[in-house]
Order: structure tokens, then sequence, then C-alpha cells
């Protein structure tokens, strides 16, 4: 090989087609439910019927006897095996300083179950169908008890207790601020506003629901012995560490975790599952593989829940529109199971960046979280920072709305001005980069702000009513997690193999990745291979919270630089020169003014490894704060109600940017999730029984390829990043967080310009047909959704 | 179990199969076409489309044996000898997928579009994948590649 190999158009910063996609294309795909083995089984859960019950005897021997079933596990079964519950939100406080608490959550309900769709039994069989028809021959006996499934009602005394540490429902809170400077601050203060907010409950909904196939490797195999598990999942090391958490026996050496490819993740895929558990342990009990493939009724009932958080925001003015403080109370609804996750987000990460861009310098933040009888909440898209930043800008409106100001121009006032970077925000939170007024100015541009009300006059000339709104916001990248290890093998049959802990789930990770070693090793980027999703080859934090690119991506930059360097002395002494005098291009190094060189490739044939190998580790120096201003136009259909998307523009700064394409995909897909609770998605129990009502597509609005075709989408990426080398900040949840408040500011500008004034800031999402034609025709709007 | 005979992807099939087996089950089982997916219980979500006899079908919807002695084409037997179908590499090229998952019913849903119009505007397709649920693109990159595989194949035709 002493050509140079010609790295091409494939950097970072050009957009290229992923090396994802010929696999998808084809059907190539390797999802965990397509992974089937010699002798495989099939689990299938039998769930709870009722919101609340005791379990008073459990009679599985109709089911053990139908034909093809191999095992009927109950949770006592699994709690007599020394099955360990999942942890909770201990390290959080509840408001009398003990810690934060929730009922122990288990593999499976033992002697109670506390939500509609909680696993009570597991059944294997040789089919699916066969174990399906066992679960239905299992009886169960239960006690209903009643249920609570609103938060204010699970606070009020004698509601029904999800378990005795919390006789208030009460997993944990935190307050944060100084509410005696803040309540002074309102007392004075020229203007006031308030905003009370649900911000619903959501399904994430990934379209491939979860799925896991386990077993212990056969005698013969490389692997004999140990328990391997192929799952779909965001974080392969933290399956890996909740299974020997909960699995007597299980360790990080005799247990393996694989995962493929997994089609979308969005939050709902982080950490274990107890199905995962009880799937892995049923594999140990039975010594044949067994797979679970979640129905999309169970993905409803019992995978993680996103956002479902009441609020009350209020902000203080001066008579100039300078925000003075800002005070806001949350009752998050977390489930029946508080998790450490789903706590933390409402009351921890939310207000974090609860200040976003703007100055304001006091705050007075109480969040609650609060147990019902409902699925667990978690991780979906944002987690935390949509909620937060979605009252601050519904404050903008309202504080614009109330002083008579232009919304763009009042939070122009308030804006973090760029000579006051690094700027540290009233949570203790500093923000490295960022010139929000520059990125406003671009977005008031696209959207072209000012030529509204030509546009207006239009709608309202065809029978329309339109509205405008904007989002201007930040948000906060990482998962807290910051280092991240990279291993690269340069191989002898030309490849450079790049292997890290991040976990791709649709976001083209592999091609990103691919971009920054092509900017190093100056080869074509097909002669890179990334690997991923092997936690004997590498273990870490995942992919979560946007996190992958700025950490990951910067250890593979510092890895491949290292990489490069160390085959440079390699290639010193094959070629008895000194190391200063060999420059690199191209995979060949080269004795500086001479034709005497080695191919990289070549070099690592002579190695006696036939590769070269470097293990490096990159740590980024903080968090990141992709910021943006999106602009979105409504109009609303006076005959029906129905609200219809015109236009929808944004600008965002995450810095420096790898790969173009990508970038804009995840804003926009972003966005329209944004959109989706904006005015179609909410998850419904039946406040009486508990019954979960949207438990189908059918129920359940998603949103479909109607409706979003004018996305203009734009990035400023001359304000990179300054706490990590590659200079991104995280594009992951960007277009989500902004595109919720974006729509709901628009719907309530037209209602507002429609007569109804400030009144139309009581409207609640989602924005359905109805809500908008009760609140044109009739006036009719929510009553307050919070009773804290 | 029944005797079930049908072409698959061009190819004469001859298997016993459960009469209750779903189409989707028989690809994705005995036949390990597995890049027919399955994503909900009530063919919401179009993952699992494919088509019989040229026409889109949720496998997840059909039994196997409603299927004999018709011609099912699957994501597997989009492409050519010649090379990937137009809609493969538009939807590659227009980054119409992210996590892929959705990808293979979107596909065979705008392969039957295609065929009955060749030139769609952008609410006819938008109108035609009303049937396929997408959870990481937004559709816009997606409806944008089917217009540009449906040009792609005006051209070659041409």
């Amino acid at each position: 090989m002493n050509a140079p190999l010609e790295a091409g158009r494939f950097g970072s910063g050009r957009s290229v087609q992923r090396i994802e996609d010929a696999a998808l294309v084809a059907g190539r795909g390797l999802y965990a439910d397509d992974h089937s083995r010699p002798g495989q089984t099939h689990l299938v859960f039998l769930r709870s019927p009722y919101a609340h019950a005791e379990i008073r005897a459990i009679d599985t021997a109709d089911a053990r006897a139908m034909p093809g079933v191999l095992a009927v596990y109950t949770g006592a079964e699994l709690v007599a095996a020394g099955l360990k519950p999942i942890a909770g939100p201990g390290g959080f406080k509840r408001p009398d300083g003990s810690p934060g608490a929730s009922p122990l959550r288990r593999a499976l309900a033992h002697e109670r179950v506390r939500f509609v769709g909680e696993a009570v039994v597991a059944v294997v069989a040789e089919s699916r169908d066969q174990a399906r028809a066992a679960a239905d021959a299992v009886l169960v006996d239960y006690d209903e008890l009643p249920a609570v499934i609103e938060p204010f009602a699970a606070m009020a005394p004698g509601a029904p207790r999800l378990c005795e540490e919390a006789p208030d429902n009460v997993a944990a809170a935190m307050a944060h601020g100084k509410p005696d400077a803040v309540a002074a601050a309102f007392a004075a203060a020229a203007h006031t506003v308030s905003v009370d907010v649900h911000n619903q409950r959501l399904a994430p909904s990934p379209i491939e629901p979860r799925a896991l196939n386990a077993w212990v490797a056969p005698e013969g195999d490389a692997d004999a012995g140990r328990l391997v598990v192929r799952i779909s999942s965001q974080m392969p090391t933290g399956v890996r560490s909740g299974l020997i958490d909960s699995i007597p026996g299980r360790t990080a050496e005799n247990t393996r975790v694989l995962v493929g490819d997994v089609g979308g993740g969005f939050g709902m895929k982080t950490g274990i599952y107890p199905e995962d558990i009880a799937v892995a342990w049923a594999a140990l009990q039975l010594g044949r593989p067994v797979k679970w493939r979640a129905d999309r009724l169970e993905e409803f009932l019992s995978a993680v829940h996103g956002r479902d958080v009441t609020s009350r925001a209020e902000l203080a003015l001066d008579a100039n529109g300078k925000a003075l403080a800002l005070r806001v109370q949350g009752y998050a609804n977390v489930g029946a199971y508080a998790s450490g996750a789903g706590v933390a987000i409402q009351v921890l990460i939310g207000p974090w960046v609860s200040t976003s861009i703007y100055d304001i310098p006091l705050i007075d933040l109480k969040f609650t979280a609060v147990m019902t009888n409902t699925a667990t909440t978690g991780a979906y898209r944002g987690a935390g920072r949509p909620e937060a930043i979605y009252l601050t800008e519904r404050l903008m409106d309202a504080a614009a709305r109330k002083l008579g100001l232009d919304p763009a121009e009042l939070r122009r006032r308030n804006m973090i001005r760029p000579e006051q970077m690094p700027y540290k925000n009233p949570m203790g939170q500093t923000y490295d980069s960022g010139q929000f007024e520059k990125i406003l100015d671009q977005g008031l541009a696209l959207a072209d702000w000012h030529g509204f009300a030509v546009r207006r006059a239009a709608s309202e000339a065809a029978g329309k009513r339109r509205g405008r709104g904007i989002a201007t916001f930040l948000e906060w990248t990482s998962g807290n997690s910051f280092e991240e290890r990279v291993l690269v093998d340069v191989t002898a049959d030309g490849f450079i193999e790049i292997g890290s802990a991040t976990q791709a789930m649709g976001q083209g990770i592999a091609t990103s990745y691919a971009q920054l070693a092509v900017d190093v090793f100056d080869v074509p980027i097909d002669r890179i291979r990334i690997l991923q999703g092997d936690t004997d080859r590498v273990n870490g934090f995942g992919s979560a919270g946007s996190r992958s690119l700025f950490t990951g991506g910067s250890a593979v930059k510092v890895a491949s630089e290292r990489t490069v360097d160390e085959a440079r002395q390699l290639a010193a002494q094959a070629l008895e020169a000194p190391a200063g005098d060999i420059e690199y291009r191209a995979g060949r190094f080269q004795v500086a003014g001479t034709d005497l060189g080695i191919g990289l490739f070549e070099l690592a044939g002579q190695q006696a490894s036939r590769r070269i190998h470097v293990d490096a580790s990159a740590t980024a120096g903080g968090p990141t704060w992709p910021n943006g201003c999106h602009v979105c136009e409504v109009e609303l259909d006076p005959a029906t109600g129905e609200v219809a998307i015109v236009a929808y523009a944004s600008v965002n700064d995450i810095g420096r940017v790898v790969s173009p394409t990508i970038v804009e995909g995840q804003i926009e897909g972003g966005a329209v999730q944004g959109i989706g609770q904006a005015l179609c998605e909410r998850i419904a129990y039946d406040p009486e029984t508990g019954q979960l009502q949207s438990a189908s597509y059918m129920d359940y609005a998603m949103p479909h390829a109607d409706g979003f075709l004018g996305f203009k989408t734009v990035f400023d990426t001359s304000i990179p990043c300054t706490t990590n080398p590659l200079g991104v900040k995280g594009v992951g949840e960007l277009g989500t967080i902004g595109a919720t408040p974006a729509v709901i500011n628009a719907v309530i500008d037209a209602l507002d310009h429609a007569g109804l004034g400030a009144r139309a800031e009581a409207i609640q999402m989602p924005v359905t047909a109805e809500r908008v034609w009760r609140a044109l025709h009739l006036k009719q709007l929510d009553p307050s959704p919070f009773s804290g | 179990m029944t005797n079930l005979q049908l072409i698959v992807n061009d190819r004469p099939v001859v298997l016993a199969v459960e009469p209750t087996a779903l189409l989707a089950d028989l690809l994705r089982g005995p036949l390990a076409l597995t890049g027919t997916h399955i994503g909900c219980d009530t063919s919401q979500c179009g993952a699992c489309t494919v088509l019989v006899d040229g026409q889109a079908v949720k496998s997840c919807s059909v039994l196997a044996v409603q299927v004999a002695g018709r011609s099912v084409t699957t994501v597997e037997g989009l492409a050519t000898a010649a090379g990937p179908h137009p809609l493969q590499q538009a939807f590659s090229a227009c980054h119409g997928l992210q996590c892929g998952f959705c990808t293979p019913g979107m596909m065979m849903t705008a392969a039957c579009l295609l065929a009955n119009n060749p030139a769609p505007s952008s609410a006819e397709v938008s109108e035609a994948l009303e049937g396929n649920l997408c959870r990481c693109t937004g559709y816009v990159k997606i409806v944008a590649a089917v217009q540009q595989a449906a040009t792609a194949m005006a051209g070659s035709a041409a």
C-alpha cells in the first residue's frame, strides 16, 4: 500500500451519507428482536389489571400444564431466590429530611401491585403464542385497593399510600434559591405575571419496542457459561450493572451485554427495566435462550413516561421589562415507583436551566416529586429542560403582553450579554459561551418576524386566525458524565476500528465519529469502523442527555491523535529515522524530503500483534449549553378549531458542526416531537380507576406525516463551546425543547388576537381542535390545573 | 399446520405454517426476513408494511394463509442485481432515516404509491404515508426522499 489514500470530502463539517444507512435501507439492520438462537424460548408477562391491589394468591398450576410451557415465575419466587429490587431515589431527600422514598421496584410485583400494567407473572414457553395462552391461564386473586392518580390528590390527608415511608406520597423534594429576597422583589416589582401549566405526561414511543434475548453461552462457545444479553438499550453498561445489582451471582466478568441497532431511544431505553431482570433470570434458570419483545400495549403501560409536572410560575419585572425574580412551584407525578432519574429530572435538572438565557438574578424554585398509581416516569427527550423552558418562555410572552412590548424585544432586554461569559446562573451552573442576541436577530430575520402583519392579514382574509410564537432558550447537555474512553485499533488488513461505550440509537454516532477520525487519520471514511454495544469491549455511561459527541467524539479525536503519535514512533523505528523528521499524510508516514516511507496499515502489519492499539480517555471540562431561537406561525381554523403549523424557522447554536445533515435531522425530528406535545400527545389515565386510556397508537395521538413541510433550519457555527476539544455542543434535544413553547406561544397569540386577550394564557396542552374551538366560540378555557 | 405456497421476493416458497400465524411472523421467523419490523399491535405504525401483489399491506394484520399463491415483496426484495432501489438511495441521500426501524415500512408504502402515482406532490406523499409512523425524522426528509426517488425513477424510465 504505497500510494497515499485520499480522504476525500468526508471529514467533519461536510454532509456525507451515513455509514449506517446501507444496511438499514436494505433491511439488514440487527435490532434486538431480529436475533434468535437455537432452542429459542419466549417469555410473556401477565400484567396487573388494577391500579392498586393486594396480591392474595397466584395459582399457576393450570398454566404450567399448558402445551409448550417451560416455566412460570411469580414475584414471591424471585424474592425467595434473592433477587434484589431496582434502586430508587434514596439519594434525594423528602421535605422532612428523610431519604427519598419509593416502594421497592421489583422484577415482578410482590404482594402488591401499584399501577395498571405492572408485571406480575412471567411465563416462558416454546413459542410466544403458547406463553400468551398460558399467561391467560394464570389465576391471580387480587384484593383491590383505593388508587390515587393525581398528584394533588395523592398529597391530601387520607389519600391511599404508595409506601409507608411516605405518608404524604412525596418521594422527594428540593428547594433552590432565596425565597425571602424573591418575595421582596415581587412585592416591589412594577409588574408581575403568572402562568399555571400542566406539562402533560407523554409516551416517548420509539417505534422499536423494548426487546431482549438472554442466554447462557453453551459449552464450546468463547463465552461458555456466561450470561449474554442482547438488548435494545442506550446504556449497555447500565443494563449490565442493573443485572449485577439485582441477580445473585452476577458479576461484570460473567455477564455480557450486547446492543445492535436500536430503533429509537429518546431517553426511554436508559438503565435497567424490571422486565430485563426477569428475562435474564429465566435464561439463567432454564439454560435456554429466552426472548421478550414488548407489545405496543406493554410499552404504553410499563415503559417510562416523560414529563407530567404541574406548575405555577411567576416572574417579577421592573417598569422597563427587566426581569427581577423567577418563582416556580412544581409538582411532578413520578408514578408508582419513583426512580432516581425520574426525580432528578424534575427537582434538579430542570431547575438548572430555569433562568435560561436571561439574566434573572433571583430565583425561588420548589419542586416536589409525588407518587401515584401510574407508570414510572423517567427520561424523555429533553428530560426536565422542556418543562423548565416552557415555563420561562410562557412567562416571557405573558410579560410582553402585559407590558405591551414585542415579545422579541422583551426577551432582548433580558438576555445575558456575550461579555458576561462565562456566566454563572442562580443555580450555580456556568455557561461557557453564547451570543443570544445574535441568535435572536438571525432568527427574527429567518422567520421574517417583522413581516408578520401582512401574513396575518392574508390568513384572516381567508377566514383563519394566525398567530406567531417565539422561544429563545438554552439547554444543558451531558447526563453529568464527562469522561469517555475510546479504543483505537489500526489493523494490518487496512481498517481503523474505533470503540466507544456511547451507544447509537439512530442519531448517527458511527458516521460522526468516523468523520472525526477522518480528520486525524486523513484516510477515506470506508477505512473507519465504529465498534459499540459490547460490554466486553467498551464500557461507560452510554448515550443520553445529548452527550455523545462532545464527550465520546472528543475522545475519538484525542485517541486518534495519540494513535498517529504512537504510530509515528513505530515508523521512526521501521524507517530508522528521527520521529521528528517523519511526516504523516493520507495513511502514510514519510521521512521529510525523501521518498522513504511506510503506510500506516503496513506498519500495523509489522507489529507482533499485527495491529496498533491505543486506549485513551478524554474528559470534557463541563456540560455544553446549546441554544437557539425558534419561531413558529400557526393558523387556527375557526370552523373546526384545528391548528396548522404554517411556518417554522429556527437558528441554532450548537457550536462547531461535525455532520451538517445529521444535526438538521436532529433539530427537525426533535421539533416534531415538541410539536407533538404541543398539539396532540397525551397519556391519559382514568382519574378514578387508574386505567390507561391512551394505550395504543389509536388513542395516543402521534404526529403523522402531514403538516410539517416547512422547516427552515439554520446553524450559527461561529460560537464554539470552550470546554471540549471539538468545540461542539449537544444537539439531540434542542428541537424538542424549543418547539413546544414556540407553538403554544403562537396559538395563544392567535387566540389573543381573536379577542380573548390574556385570558388565552389559560389554555393547556395538548392544544387540540376541541380546546381551540371552545376558546374561540364559547370563550371557554381550561381551569387552572394547579392546586398546590 | 397448513401447507402454504407463495412467492417471496420473486422466489417460490413452500412451507407449513400454523393457521394462526401472521404474515409478519412468517417473514420474520421461518423465512428469516427480519427487515420487516413489528412496532405496534393495532396496525397503526406501518413498520411491517410489505407488498402483496404490488399493494402495500400491513403484514401484522394478515394471516400467512391469506397470501397463499400470491407474491410478497419485502424490503429485502427492493434492490436488484443492478443495485439498490431508487427509494433506498433516496432515503439515504435525503437523510430520510435515523434509527431505521420504520424505514422498510416507509419504503414499501412509498413503492406502492410510486407504482400508482409516479410524480406525487408532497401532499400526496404525506397522505400516502399516513399509516406509517416515524418518531425520529419529523417526516420532512422522508417526504423529500420519496419525491427524489420519483424523480430518479422517472429519469431512468425515460
